[in-house]
């Protein structure tokens, strides 16, 4: 620790607790956009799209892939709930190719909103896992 | 004697058995272990789950949401767990009683059942009664996914919403402690109009009501939130039920054991007898045998 101010990150998941850590900063991929967490934020909940969740611990970046779920910030805690959450490691490339290949073959089912069509939810989630792999993470 | 050859195959027999049961219940042990700490591990989900359902319909007030409402449709629908494999008991026995008693009810309130049978036993029992199963799930292995459980709850909620069942219940077998399983039919849907009172409550009665920034509404977060609750709800049944099995089958193959002990100790008992009674009379045939030369 740097001596800068913390919080506390969990992230779990139905099956297990995902990262329990201390953290100086932390960013998560909200319905609506990124949201960034310092130290001491107002209490907040709410809804998680599909992107990449980083927690600064004050020494390295923790970077994790998040599919939806919740997000609440209370009492200097923060809590991701999500259905997934994938390490860049535990992200099996050649398999989101595969997925990304079958959902662009799929055809467009013409909804007018982003999240409302399913086909693109699934593009977007191949795609931003590809992302996470190729993220230089020491 | 013949009959000292047999008692000494039967004792390798069950010598046998007893090597086959000890190992098994070895294996069941080390499982229970595993699943068990799984279980655990799906706690901190579904605890937070509670405490948001609480603190969001706390927010929105009064809460209706199409889960929560109980359609008029004439159909049910059971998800059964089982085991795939057997040697656990009464296990499968209990619960698919629970599950007959079960549909028969629902039945004499006239109302259809679609069975989901999970487990191979259910379904070839199932099978022998002649009763009808919508669906057999027999390949889910023995440490289920959440991206396994996720469409079968995903399917019953569509159903369940576009007003083609009223209900969903569970049958499964409840894991209270190492001690004690209980068969248990669960209803899932519709969902308790007092979800959000009764997790208040538990969360201490503090009342101490958060100043949550929410995005987007209320409304719209619980929206998404409770269906993330009947997912996770099915799911903690399914590992549930796998902790229940190990602990059966820890329990069934002890017993096997135990038994298989008893057994060996009075067959070799009855070996003993037979083998004293043996050389006494070879004993008494030569005594006879002198007696007659010297007389």
């Amino acid at each position: 620790m740097t001596g800068r101010e913390t919080f506390h990150v969990s992230v779990v998941t139905p099956e297990q607790a995902v990262l329990e850590t201390d953290a100086v900063f932390a960013s998560f991929p909200a319905h609506d956009g990124e949201y960034g967490v310092m130290q001491g934020r107002a209490p907040l909940l709410c809804q998680l799209g599909i992107g990449v969740l980083r927690v600064d611990d004050g020494e390295k970046q923790n970077y994790l892939f998040i599919d939806q779920g919740f997000a609440q910030m209370v009492d200097n805690k923060l809590t991701i709930l999500t259905e997934q959450a994938r390490k860049p490691s535990e992200i099996e490339r050649a398999e989101v190719e595969e997925a990304l290949r079958h959902a662009q073959e799929e055809p467009l089912q013409g909804a007018e909103h982003m999240w409302a069509d399913e086909r693109l939810v699934k593009i977007r989630r191949a795609k931003i896992q590809l992302k996470v792999t190729e993220m230089d993470i020491d | 004697m013949a009959n000292r050859r047999v008692l000494v195959k039967r004792r390798k027999a069950v010598r046998n058995i007893r090597k086959i049961t000890r190992t098994m219940q070895l294996i069941a042990t080390a499982r229970f272990q595993a699943t068990f700490n799984r279980a655990l591990a799906t706690k901190p989900y579904s605890e937070k789950l509670g405490e948001l359902v609480s603190d969001l319909s706390s927010a929105a007030g009064e809460t209706q949401h199409p889960l929560m409402e109980t359609p008029t449709a004439d159909k049910t629908a059971l998800v059964v767990i089982t085991s795939n494999r057997g040697l656990c008991g009464g296990y499968n026995a209990n619960v698919l009683r629970q599950a007959v008693q079960h549909i028969d009810s629902q039945k004499d309130a006239g109302k259809d059942v679609d069975v989901h049978m999970i487990g191979k036993k259910g379904v070839n029992y199932f099978k022998f009664l002649g009763r009808p199963i919508t669906r057999g799930i027999r390949d889910l292995n023995d440490d289920p996914q959440f991206s396994e459980i996720e469409p079968i709850a995903n399917e019953l909620m569509d159903q369940f919403v576009n007003g083609e069942i009223s209900a969903v219940h569970v049958a499964y077998m409840a894991f209270e402690s190492t001690s004690r399983q209980s068969p248990t039919v669960l209803q899932i849907l519709p969902l308790a109009a007092d979800l959000g009172d009764d997790a208040a409550a538990e969360a201490g009665g503090a009342g101490t009501a958060k100043e949550y920034e929410f995005s987007p509404e209320p409304e719209l977060l619980l929206d998404r939130l409770l269906p993330a609750s009947v997912r996770m709800r099915l799911f903690q049944c399914f590992i549930e039920a796998i902790v229940s099995e190990h602990v059966a089958r820890m329990v069934a193959m002890k017993a096997a054991t135990d038994a298989a002990n008893d057994m060996i100790k009075s067959l070799t008992r009855q070996y003993n007898r037979a083998r004293q009674t043996h050389i006494t009379m070879e004993l008494l045939d030569i005594i006879g045998g002198v007696n007659a030369l010297e007389g």
